[in-house]
Protein backbone atom coordinates (compact mmCIF):
# COMPACT_ATOMS: atom_id res chain seq x y z
CA UNK A 1 0.00 0.00 0.00
CA UNK A 2 2.96 2.19 0.95
CA UNK A 3 4.67 1.66 -2.23
CA UNK A 4 1.49 2.46 -4.02
CA UNK A 5 1.15 5.60 -2.81
CA UNK A 6 4.70 6.53 -3.75
CA UNK A 7 4.23 5.64 -6.81
CA UNK A 8 0.76 7.81 -7.35
CA UNK A 9 2.77 10.44 -5.71
CA UNK A 10 5.59 10.57 -8.55
CA UNK A 11 3.41 8.95 -11.45
CA UNK A 12 0.72 11.33 -11.07
CA UNK A 13 2.58 14.70 -11.44
CA UNK A 14 3.89 13.59 -14.49
CA UNK A 15 0.28 12.42 -15.85
CA UNK A 16 -0.64 15.71 -14.95
CA UNK A 17 1.89 17.81 -16.76
CA UNK A 18 1.49 15.53 -19.72
CA UNK A 19 -2.37 16.21 -19.89
CA UNK A 20 -2.03 20.04 -19.82
CA UNK A 21 0.90 20.11 -22.14
CA UNK A 22 -1.19 18.32 -24.39
CA UNK A 23 -4.18 20.67 -23.81
CA UNK A 24 -2.44 23.63 -24.26
CA UNK A 25 -0.30 22.83 -27.50
CA UNK A 26 -3.63 21.88 -29.12
CA UNK A 27 -5.33 24.95 -28.33
CA UNK A 28 -2.24 26.78 -29.57
CA UNK A 29 -2.05 24.45 -33.16
CA UNK A 30 -5.66 24.75 -33.89
CA UNK A 31 -5.29 28.98 -33.13
CA UNK A 32 -2.34 28.59 -35.36
CA UNK A 33 -3.66 26.33 -37.92
CA UNK A 34 -6.82 28.83 -38.30
CA UNK A 35 -4.24 31.81 -38.91
CA UNK A 36 -1.70 30.49 -40.60
CA UNK A 37 -3.14 31.11 -44.32
CA UNK A 38 -3.57 34.99 -43.35
CA UNK A 39 0.27 35.22 -41.43
CA UNK A 40 1.63 34.28 -45.55
CA UNK A 41 -0.67 36.49 -47.23
CA UNK A 42 0.35 39.32 -44.69
CA UNK A 43 3.98 38.50 -45.24
CA UNK A 44 3.22 38.33 -49.02
CA UNK A 45 2.02 41.42 -48.76
CA UNK A 46 4.24 42.65 -47.26
CA UNK A 47 7.01 41.34 -49.38
CA UNK A 48 5.00 43.11 -52.41
CA UNK A 49 4.79 46.17 -50.54
CA UNK A 50 8.62 46.40 -49.81
CA UNK A 51 9.48 45.50 -53.91
CA UNK A 52 7.19 48.64 -54.80
CA UNK A 53 8.29 51.00 -52.21
CA UNK A 54 12.33 50.36 -53.17
CA UNK A 55 11.59 50.67 -56.40
CA UNK A 56 9.90 54.19 -56.25
CA UNK A 57 7.14 53.15 -57.21
CA UNK A 58 3.66 54.98 -55.07
CA UNK A 59 1.91 52.57 -52.88
CA UNK A 60 -2.13 52.78 -52.55
CA UNK A 61 -3.64 51.85 -49.50
CA UNK A 62 -5.92 49.40 -50.54
CA UNK A 63 -3.88 46.18 -50.82
CA UNK A 64 -5.92 44.87 -53.48
CA UNK A 65 -4.55 47.62 -55.90
CA UNK A 66 -1.27 47.15 -54.86
CA UNK A 67 -1.18 43.51 -55.79
CA UNK A 68 -2.24 44.69 -59.11
CA UNK A 69 0.19 46.91 -59.41
CA UNK A 70 3.11 44.19 -58.58
CA UNK A 71 1.60 41.99 -61.19
CA UNK A 72 1.72 44.17 -63.61
CA UNK A 73 5.31 46.09 -63.18
CA UNK A 74 7.24 43.21 -61.49
CA UNK A 75 8.72 40.58 -62.51
CA UNK A 76 10.62 37.58 -59.99
CA UNK A 77 13.75 36.21 -61.62
CA UNK A 78 14.29 33.16 -59.76
CA UNK A 79 17.34 30.70 -59.92
CA UNK A 80 16.58 26.65 -60.46
CA UNK A 81 15.85 26.03 -56.90
CA UNK A 82 12.95 28.73 -57.20
CA UNK A 83 14.98 31.05 -54.44
CA UNK A 84 14.19 34.67 -55.87
CA UNK A 85 17.35 36.34 -56.84
CA UNK A 86 15.77 39.57 -57.98
CA UNK A 87 13.04 41.65 -59.15
CA UNK A 88 13.03 43.81 -61.88
CA UNK A 89 10.22 46.44 -61.67
CA UNK A 90 8.96 48.55 -64.85
CA UNK A 91 8.38 52.17 -63.11
CA UNK A 92 7.53 54.36 -65.97
CA UNK A 93 7.15 57.72 -63.41
CA UNK A 94 10.97 57.79 -63.12
CA UNK A 95 14.43 58.62 -64.87
CA UNK A 96 14.89 55.18 -64.51
CA UNK A 97 12.14 53.08 -66.20
CA UNK A 98 13.74 49.63 -65.29
CA UNK A 99 14.63 49.05 -61.27
CA UNK A 100 16.33 46.17 -59.44
CA UNK A 101 15.60 45.27 -56.19
CA UNK A 102 17.17 42.15 -54.05
CA UNK A 103 16.66 41.21 -50.70
CA UNK A 104 19.98 41.63 -48.38
CA UNK A 105 20.28 40.09 -45.20
CA UNK A 106 22.81 41.57 -42.65
CA UNK A 107 23.60 41.23 -39.02
CA UNK A 108 21.53 43.79 -36.59
CA UNK A 109 22.27 44.62 -32.83
CA UNK A 110 19.60 42.03 -31.56
CA UNK A 111 19.43 39.82 -34.44
CA UNK A 112 19.32 40.07 -38.22
CA UNK A 113 17.65 43.29 -40.50
CA UNK A 114 16.88 41.98 -43.90
CA UNK A 115 16.16 45.05 -46.31
CA UNK A 116 15.15 45.23 -49.83
CA UNK A 117 17.15 47.28 -51.94
CA UNK A 118 15.94 49.40 -55.00
CA UNK A 119 18.68 50.18 -57.24
CA UNK A 120 18.49 52.23 -61.03
CA UNK A 121 19.33 50.36 -64.30
CA UNK A 122 22.78 50.70 -63.99
CA UNK A 123 23.06 49.04 -60.84
CA UNK A 124 25.17 52.93 -59.75
CA UNK A 125 22.45 54.86 -57.24
CA UNK A 126 20.36 53.24 -54.71
CA UNK A 127 16.52 54.54 -55.22
CA UNK A 128 15.02 52.97 -51.92
CA UNK A 129 14.92 50.75 -49.45
CA UNK A 130 12.36 49.09 -47.10
CA UNK A 131 12.75 47.32 -43.48
CA UNK A 132 11.22 43.75 -44.30
CA UNK A 133 12.63 42.23 -40.74
CA UNK A 134 14.06 43.60 -37.54
CA UNK A 135 14.49 42.73 -34.23
CA UNK A 136 16.01 46.02 -33.23
CA UNK A 137 14.51 48.40 -29.93
CA UNK A 138 11.78 49.68 -30.21
CA UNK A 139 11.85 53.31 -30.28
CA UNK A 140 15.81 52.98 -30.47
CA UNK A 141 16.98 51.34 -33.61
CA UNK A 142 13.83 50.39 -34.39
CA UNK A 143 13.30 53.88 -36.23
CA UNK A 144 15.27 52.22 -39.06
CA UNK A 145 11.93 51.75 -40.24
CA UNK A 146 10.71 54.78 -40.35
CA UNK A 147 9.72 56.49 -43.46
CA UNK A 148 12.37 59.68 -43.00
CA UNK A 149 14.96 57.46 -42.50
CA UNK A 150 14.24 55.08 -45.45
CA UNK A 151 13.79 58.51 -47.35
CA UNK A 152 16.97 59.28 -46.86
CA UNK A 153 19.07 56.71 -49.30
CA UNK A 154 17.04 57.68 -52.59
CA UNK A 155 19.47 59.03 -55.38
CA UNK A 156 22.30 58.55 -53.16
CA UNK A 157 25.51 55.88 -54.32
CA UNK A 158 27.76 53.58 -52.56
CA UNK A 159 29.68 53.48 -50.32
CA UNK A 160 27.84 55.04 -47.74
CA UNK A 161 28.67 57.04 -44.13
CA UNK A 162 26.39 58.54 -41.36
CA UNK A 163 26.01 61.87 -39.87
CA UNK A 164 25.55 61.79 -36.37
CA UNK A 165 23.80 64.93 -35.90
CA UNK A 166 22.48 67.68 -38.30
CA UNK A 167 21.62 67.07 -41.84
CA UNK A 168 24.08 65.49 -43.72
CA UNK A 169 26.29 67.72 -46.29
CA UNK A 170 27.73 65.42 -48.99
CA UNK A 171 25.85 63.43 -51.39
CA UNK A 172 26.88 59.62 -49.96
CA UNK A 173 26.17 60.50 -46.01
CA UNK A 174 23.15 59.75 -44.35
CA UNK A 175 21.88 60.95 -40.65
CA UNK A 176 22.18 58.40 -37.89
CA UNK A 177 19.83 57.65 -35.54
CA UNK A 178 20.62 59.36 -31.95
CA UNK A 179 21.04 56.58 -29.71
CA UNK A 180 20.89 53.65 -31.65
CA UNK A 181 24.63 53.34 -33.38
CA UNK A 182 24.91 49.88 -34.32
CA UNK A 183 21.67 49.88 -35.75
CA UNK A 184 22.73 52.46 -38.17
CA UNK A 185 26.23 50.86 -38.56
CA UNK A 186 24.25 47.77 -39.34
CA UNK A 187 22.44 49.58 -42.42
CA UNK A 188 25.36 51.10 -43.44
CA UNK A 189 27.36 48.01 -44.00
CA UNK A 190 24.04 46.69 -45.82
CA UNK A 191 23.99 49.34 -48.30
CA UNK A 192 27.32 49.09 -48.51
CA UNK A 193 27.93 45.43 -49.72
CA UNK A 194 23.93 45.51 -51.56
CA UNK A 195 25.66 46.62 -55.30
CA UNK A 196 28.16 44.54 -55.29
CA UNK A 197 25.82 41.65 -54.35
CA UNK A 198 23.17 43.01 -56.68
CA UNK A 199 25.65 42.83 -59.58
CA UNK A 200 26.57 38.98 -58.82
CA UNK A 201 22.65 38.32 -58.63
CA UNK A 202 21.41 40.59 -61.47
CA UNK A 203 24.57 40.56 -64.23
CA UNK A 204 24.75 36.72 -64.20
CA UNK A 205 20.92 36.53 -65.31
CA UNK B 1 -14.11 42.68 -5.69
CA UNK B 2 -13.84 46.30 -4.98
CA UNK B 3 -11.35 45.53 -3.24
CA UNK B 4 -9.67 43.62 -5.45
CA UNK B 5 -9.47 46.15 -7.59
CA UNK B 6 -8.77 49.25 -5.18
CA UNK B 7 -5.89 46.87 -4.01
CA UNK B 8 -4.20 46.54 -7.49
CA UNK B 9 -5.24 50.22 -8.51
CA UNK B 10 -3.84 51.55 -5.97
CA UNK B 11 -1.80 50.41 -2.66
CA UNK B 12 -0.87 47.13 -4.03
CA UNK B 13 -0.12 48.15 -7.57
CA UNK B 14 2.06 45.94 -9.11
CA UNK B 15 4.89 48.58 -10.74
CA UNK B 16 4.75 51.62 -8.06
CA UNK B 17 3.99 49.23 -4.93
CA UNK B 18 5.01 46.02 -5.97
CA UNK B 19 8.24 47.10 -8.52
CA UNK B 20 6.95 44.04 -10.74
CA UNK B 21 7.32 44.03 -14.59
CA UNK B 22 9.61 46.60 -14.52
CA UNK B 23 11.37 45.44 -17.67
CA UNK B 24 8.72 45.94 -19.94
CA UNK B 25 8.27 49.43 -18.48
CA UNK B 26 11.02 50.48 -19.34
CA UNK B 27 11.50 48.98 -22.36
CA UNK B 28 8.27 49.60 -24.73
CA UNK B 29 7.21 53.26 -22.97
CA UNK B 30 8.93 54.92 -25.16
CA UNK B 31 6.37 54.85 -27.90
CA UNK B 32 2.73 55.23 -26.70
CA UNK B 33 1.28 53.08 -29.26
CA UNK B 34 3.34 50.17 -28.47
CA UNK B 35 2.37 50.28 -24.89
CA UNK B 36 -0.92 50.61 -25.77
CA UNK B 37 -0.81 47.25 -27.03
CA UNK B 38 2.16 45.72 -24.26
CA UNK B 39 -0.83 47.13 -21.44
CA UNK B 40 -3.80 45.39 -23.85
CA UNK B 41 -1.46 42.14 -24.18
CA UNK B 42 -1.10 42.12 -20.70
CA UNK B 43 -4.34 42.43 -19.32
CA UNK B 44 -5.81 39.32 -21.54
CA UNK B 45 -2.46 37.11 -20.62
CA UNK B 46 -2.93 38.04 -16.99
CA UNK B 47 -6.52 37.58 -16.92
CA UNK B 48 -6.91 34.65 -18.67
CA UNK B 49 -3.53 32.84 -17.02
CA UNK B 50 -4.93 33.57 -13.43
CA UNK B 51 -8.70 32.15 -14.44
CA UNK B 52 -7.33 28.92 -15.34
CA UNK B 53 -4.11 28.21 -12.79
CA UNK B 54 -7.47 28.87 -10.02
CA UNK B 55 -9.48 26.37 -12.20
CA UNK B 56 -6.38 23.63 -11.63
CA UNK B 57 -5.65 24.98 -8.33
CA UNK B 58 -7.12 21.79 -6.33
CA UNK B 59 -6.07 19.36 -9.03
CA UNK B 60 -2.25 20.85 -9.32
CA UNK B 61 0.73 19.03 -7.71
CA UNK B 62 2.60 21.54 -5.69
CA UNK B 63 5.92 19.89 -7.43
CA UNK B 64 4.95 20.82 -10.53
CA UNK B 65 3.42 23.94 -9.97
CA UNK B 66 5.51 26.83 -10.93
CA UNK B 67 6.09 24.47 -15.03
CA UNK B 68 2.36 24.68 -15.32
CA UNK B 69 1.86 27.99 -14.56
CA UNK B 70 4.68 29.21 -17.07
CA UNK B 71 2.88 26.41 -19.50
CA UNK B 72 -0.29 28.42 -19.27
CA UNK B 73 1.13 32.08 -19.37
CA UNK B 74 3.57 30.68 -22.35
CA UNK B 75 0.71 29.85 -23.90
CA UNK B 76 -1.68 32.77 -23.74
CA UNK B 77 1.69 34.61 -25.08
CA UNK B 78 1.55 32.79 -27.82
CA UNK B 79 -2.03 33.25 -28.64
CA UNK B 80 -1.33 37.27 -28.43
CA UNK B 81 1.48 36.87 -30.49
CA UNK B 82 -0.27 34.59 -33.25
CA UNK B 83 -3.29 37.04 -32.92
CA UNK B 84 -1.14 40.04 -33.81
CA UNK B 85 0.94 38.24 -37.17
CA UNK B 86 -2.78 37.71 -38.41
CA UNK B 87 -4.61 40.77 -38.16
CA UNK B 88 -2.71 43.61 -37.14
CA UNK B 89 0.50 42.76 -38.90
CA UNK B 90 2.26 46.63 -38.37
CA UNK B 91 2.05 46.62 -35.04
CA UNK B 92 3.68 43.35 -34.56
CA UNK B 93 6.62 44.11 -36.16
CA UNK B 94 6.87 47.33 -34.55
CA UNK B 95 6.59 45.09 -30.89
CA UNK B 96 8.99 42.71 -32.28
CA UNK B 97 10.37 40.76 -29.38
CA UNK B 98 8.26 42.17 -26.55
CA UNK B 99 5.07 40.35 -27.36
CA UNK B 100 7.21 37.17 -26.57
CA UNK B 101 8.54 38.96 -23.49
CA UNK B 102 4.87 39.33 -21.98
CA UNK B 103 5.84 35.79 -20.80
CA UNK B 104 8.88 36.98 -18.57
CA UNK B 105 6.52 39.46 -17.01
CA UNK B 106 6.43 38.82 -12.96
CA UNK B 107 3.27 40.32 -12.89
CA UNK B 108 1.57 37.34 -14.31
CA UNK B 109 3.41 34.80 -12.55
CA UNK B 110 3.33 37.09 -9.41
CA UNK B 111 -0.28 37.23 -9.39
CA UNK B 112 -0.91 33.51 -10.16
CA UNK B 113 0.83 32.76 -7.40
CA UNK B 114 0.00 35.07 -4.50
CA UNK B 115 -3.95 35.40 -5.73
CA UNK B 116 -5.28 32.51 -8.30
CA UNK B 117 -3.58 29.31 -5.83
CA UNK B 118 -5.68 30.71 -3.25
CA UNK B 119 -9.02 32.43 -4.95
CA UNK B 120 -11.78 31.04 -7.26
CA UNK B 121 -11.61 31.50 -10.97
CA UNK B 122 -13.98 34.18 -11.43
CA UNK B 123 -12.49 36.19 -8.54
CA UNK B 124 -8.53 35.91 -10.16
CA UNK B 125 -9.89 36.78 -13.90
CA UNK B 126 -11.11 39.94 -12.08
CA UNK B 127 -7.73 39.94 -10.25
CA UNK B 128 -5.92 39.75 -13.37
CA UNK B 129 -7.96 42.71 -15.07
CA UNK B 130 -7.25 44.45 -12.51
CA UNK B 131 -3.44 43.45 -11.81
CA UNK B 132 -3.27 44.48 -15.96
CA UNK B 133 -5.21 47.87 -15.80
CA UNK B 134 -2.97 49.02 -12.51
CA UNK B 135 0.12 48.40 -14.69
CA UNK B 136 -1.34 49.83 -17.90
CA UNK B 137 -2.45 53.34 -16.38
CA UNK B 138 1.64 53.73 -15.19
CA UNK B 139 3.04 52.59 -18.48
CA UNK B 140 0.74 54.63 -19.93
CA UNK B 141 1.23 58.07 -18.00
CA UNK B 142 5.33 57.19 -18.15
CA UNK B 143 4.86 56.45 -22.34
CA UNK B 144 3.18 59.78 -22.68
CA UNK B 145 5.28 61.96 -21.02
CA UNK B 146 8.49 59.84 -22.93
CA UNK B 147 7.48 60.32 -26.32
CA UNK B 148 5.87 63.84 -26.10
CA UNK B 149 9.66 64.69 -24.80
CA UNK B 150 11.66 62.51 -26.30
CA UNK B 151 10.24 62.73 -29.79
CA UNK B 152 7.63 65.59 -29.80
CA UNK B 153 5.08 63.60 -30.92
CA UNK B 154 1.93 61.57 -29.36
CA UNK B 155 0.68 58.51 -31.31
CA UNK B 156 2.97 58.99 -34.10
CA UNK B 157 1.45 62.43 -34.48
CA UNK B 158 3.88 65.35 -34.11
CA UNK B 159 2.53 67.68 -31.25
CA UNK B 160 5.15 69.59 -30.98
CA UNK B 161 6.77 72.20 -33.26
CA UNK B 162 9.82 72.80 -34.43
CA UNK B 163 10.45 74.83 -31.61
CA UNK B 164 11.04 71.80 -29.30
CA UNK B 165 14.02 70.15 -28.99
CA UNK B 166 14.03 66.20 -28.50
CA UNK B 167 15.15 65.00 -25.31
CA UNK B 168 17.05 61.68 -26.62
CA UNK B 169 17.34 61.01 -23.60
CA UNK B 170 13.76 60.17 -22.94
CA UNK B 171 13.27 57.44 -25.57
CA UNK B 172 16.81 55.46 -23.99
CA UNK B 173 16.55 53.32 -20.77
CA UNK B 174 18.00 55.95 -18.46
CA UNK B 175 14.75 58.45 -19.43
CA UNK B 176 12.61 54.97 -18.32
CA UNK B 177 14.18 55.29 -14.92
CA UNK B 178 13.84 58.49 -14.28
CA UNK B 179 10.51 58.49 -15.01
CA UNK B 180 9.06 55.92 -12.78
CA UNK B 181 11.58 56.84 -10.13
CA UNK B 182 9.13 60.17 -10.16
CA UNK B 183 6.11 58.31 -10.46
CA UNK B 184 6.78 56.45 -7.64
CA UNK B 185 8.20 59.28 -5.53
CA UNK B 186 4.98 61.41 -5.79
CA UNK B 187 2.65 58.39 -5.34
CA UNK B 188 4.48 57.24 -2.39
CA UNK B 189 4.35 60.93 -1.13
CA UNK B 190 0.82 61.35 -1.19
CA UNK B 191 0.16 57.95 0.00
CA UNK B 192 2.59 58.77 3.24
CA UNK B 193 0.77 62.29 3.38
CA UNK B 194 -2.84 60.79 3.72
CA UNK B 195 -1.32 58.69 6.31
CA UNK B 196 0.22 61.08 8.34
CA UNK B 197 -3.20 63.80 8.18
CA UNK B 198 -5.33 60.64 9.38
Amino acid sequence: MKKDGAMSKRVFPVVFMLVITIVFISITTVIYTYTKDQIALNERLRLKEAVLYSAGVSLPDDPAKVERIYDERVEEVKDDSGRVRFFAVQNPDLSSTESFVIIKTGAGLWGEITVTVGFDMNLESFIGIEILDQNETPGLGGRIGEVWFKEQFRGKKPPLDTVPEGDPTDANQFQAITGASYSTAAIKDIMNTAQEYARMEIRNK
Amino acid sequence: MKKVFADDLGANNPVFAQVLGICSTLAVTNVLKNTVVMCVGLIFVTALSNMTVSMLRKYMPSRVRMMVETLIIASYVIIVDIVLKAFLPDISRQLGPYVGLIITNCIIMGRAEAFALSNPPGLSFLDGIASGIGYSYVLLAIAVVRELMGSGSLWGYTVLGDWWTNWSIMVMAPGAFFMLAIFIWVVKGINNKEEESS
